[in-house]
């Protein structure tokens, strides 16, 4: 693996008609597997669209696995694999037809890439059903047929777009699994495009989370849950009492963010900051009612990077 | 002792050659043409297929038979020359034109496949360009293969054109008149399929603008006699009328008698072509795939 990263956007502007949606968004994207957070409408599929080329930038820039793939569509393109949000299935092919098909369209010549969509689909628990119809599967089987159609020509990069949609709560563990699978021990880099926190957590190494168009945290999960290990501090008094902490806090030198009125987050990189925090709260006056080591979730580390705008580093 | 051995399938990574974006061209060329065809799939798709090409090449057939069995002063007139065939492909072409091209478009959009194709090496341009080629293709089979397989069975049977000079005159007549109707109905074939994503509605706009288009221009210039101008309106003629003229004929009936000037048939047809093809173009270029 080299240092450049696989997707590297600048400043990234992107409208619909007067619709604005992406507002300035900058980010990279490492190796691994990167989970792309948002909610609904807030650009994702957008993005995706121009990672893949589809789309050209207002403003801005992105660079994909070295190439603008907007000036370079076919030759990125050829080392992308694409699981789209949508169903993209004609319902009479057969699985295994339409897996070397998109084989085929990605540079593998015939023998190779018949070879090669039995392989997947048996990879992503298909085989005995690879010659059934597209039409006539489940919604977990033709899922997991996406997910085949991406990785079989062996890309560098897979961009799955909210890949567990419609799944029953089996089958979504099982495509978690695949995808970690794919981004882990078939060695490919993989962008989970979706709004649910927790499904991105179980499988990322890094996230970057969208809202309203524009990049509000960004790095791996460590980095953002505050390296895995904080110190969780409710006071009583609400926001006042929390902010006044955070500040005395950031006056001492300690890293600490408020995750909602009365509760505070601190980072604890050492154990003498715990003596930090109990003179800081000593001094506020602050009545305590939980200090708890803990690591922060996803999920509030996206409230609070929804809240305040914030682009993490 | 053998060194044979069995080694475990599954998923490996691929090092093998990568052919690039004119191979992704091919396949998807090949794909549509064997989708259109009726190929692997199942037995219903491959009835229109085999009808179409049962009507255009029966009669071929059948004259060659003729030829061999009967002598050709008995024949007489009976047997047409291959500028005279297309009479016989007509059924077929517009049968093709409207019921099996919209199969190249209309799922790849119902079903959106298209997003698929263009997160490939493909761009929109390309796309298009596998698609004409897949249509032209099968439509090419009706425009050039009956009046071929005429002409080459008269000459077997010392029944055609006669010499090797009149010989290649007609056989690059036929290829030239063969290529420009299946310019023009591959033109035709995929505007309407571009226009919508439902093969049905595909059909029955093909069969309006068609077929449709013949019919009023008919009673416009035979029934009203507006005038011969008219003629060119018909969508099913146009194509017929610049064949005609490739074999240097007067070209088709017209109310008058008099043939319709070659030069109007040339410039219509032409800018029928394109139109077509236009619009074709602009609704694959804002096809929405994803946002």
């Amino acid at each position: 693996m080299t240092d450049e990263p696989v997707v590297r956007a600048d400043g990234l502007v992107k409208r619909w008609g007067a619709t604005p949606v992406l507002q300035g968004a900058s980010f990279t994207v490492g190796a691994g597997v990167t989970g792309l957070l948002g909610a609904n409408g807030a650009g994702k599929t957008t993005l995706l669209g121009m990672i893949l080329g589809l789309h050209r930038p207002d403003e801005g820039s992105v660079v994909v696995l070295g190439g603008d793939p907007w000036a370079s569509g076919p030759e990125v393109r050829a080392r992308i694999g694409y699981a789209p949000e949508y169903e993209p299935f004609p319902p009479d092919v057969a699985a295994a037809d339409m897996v070397r098909h998109i084989a085929e369209l990605h540079g593998l010549p015939r023998r190779e890439a018949t070879g090669r969509a039995s392989d997947t689909l048996w990879e992503v628990g298909l085989g005995e059903e690879r010659f059934r119809p597209v039409g006539t599967m489940s919604t977990g089987q033709r899922q997991r047929v996406k997910l085949a159609q991406a990785i079989v020509h062996d890309p560098e990069l897979v961009l799955l777009d909210e890949p567990t949609n419609g799944l029953d709560p089996g089958q979504r563990e099982g495509m978690l699994e695949l995808i970690r699978h794919v981004g882990h021990d078939l060695g490919m880099n993989v962008i989970l495009s979706s709004h649910l926190l927790e499904e991105v957590e179980r499988v990322s190494d890094a996230v970057v989370i969208l809202d309203g168009g524009v990049v509000v945290a960004r790095g791996s999960l460590d980095e953002l849950r505050g390296g895995g290990d904080e110190l969780l501090v409710d006071v009583d008094g609400g926001a006042e009492w929390s902010d006044r902490l955070v500040d005395d806090l950031a006056a001492a030198g300690v890293r600490s963010r408020s995750i909602s009125p009365g509760r505070v987050l601190v980072a604890l990189p050492d154990p003498g900051v715990y003596d930090t925090v109990r003179d800081a709260l000593a001094a506020s006056g602050a009545s305590v009612r939980r200090l708890q080591a803990r690591t922060a979730s996803l999920e509030e580390v996206y409230l609070e990077a929804a809240d305040h705008g914030r682009v993490g580093s | 002792m053998t060194d044979a051995r069995i080694l475990g399938t599954g998923y490996r990574s691929y090092s093998g050659p990568r052919l690039g974006p004119r191979h992704a061209v091919w396949t998807l060329s090949r794909h549509s043409f064997e989708r259109i065809m009726g190929l692997r799939r199942p037995a219903r798709y491959k009835v229109l297929p085999i009808l179409t090409f049962v009507i255009a090449y029966l009669p071929a057939v059948a004259f060659i038979g003729a030829i061999a069995l009967l002598p050709s002063r008995r024949l007489g007139q009976f047997v047409p020359d291959p500028g005279q065939y297309y009479a016989f492909v007509t059924a077929a072409l517009t049968l093709f034109a409207v019921l099996a091209a919209p199969e190249a478009l209309c799922p790849d959009k119902r079903s959106h496949v298209l997003g698929l194709y263009l997160a490939s090496p493909l761009t929109r341009t390309t796309y298009l360009v596998a698609k004409v080629a897949a249509v032209a293709s099968a439509i090419f089979l009706v425009t050039l293969g009956p009046p071929l397989l005429l002409l080459v069975g008269e000459a077997l049977q010392n029944d055609g054109p006669r010499g090797f000079g009149p010989f290649m005159t007609t056989l690059s007549q036929t290829v030239l008149a063969g290529l420009a109707l299946g310019v023009m109905f591959t033109a035709l074939a995929l505007v309407i399929p571009s226009l919508t994503d439902r093969r049905a509605f595909a059909s029955a706009g093909g069969i309006l603008v068609l077929i449709g288009s013949a019919a009023i221009s008919g009673v416009l210039a035979f029934g009203l006699r507006l005038g011969d101008g008219w003629l060119l309106l018909g969508l099913q003629r146009l194509p017929f009328e610049v064949t005609e003229r490739i074999f240097d004929r007067r070209g088709l009936p017209t109310p008058s008698g008099t043939p319709l000037p070659t030069l109007a048939v040339g410039v219509v047809a032409i800018a029928v072509t394109l139109l077509a093809a236009t619009v074709t173009w602009w609704r694959v270029a804002r096809a929405p795939v994803t946002r």
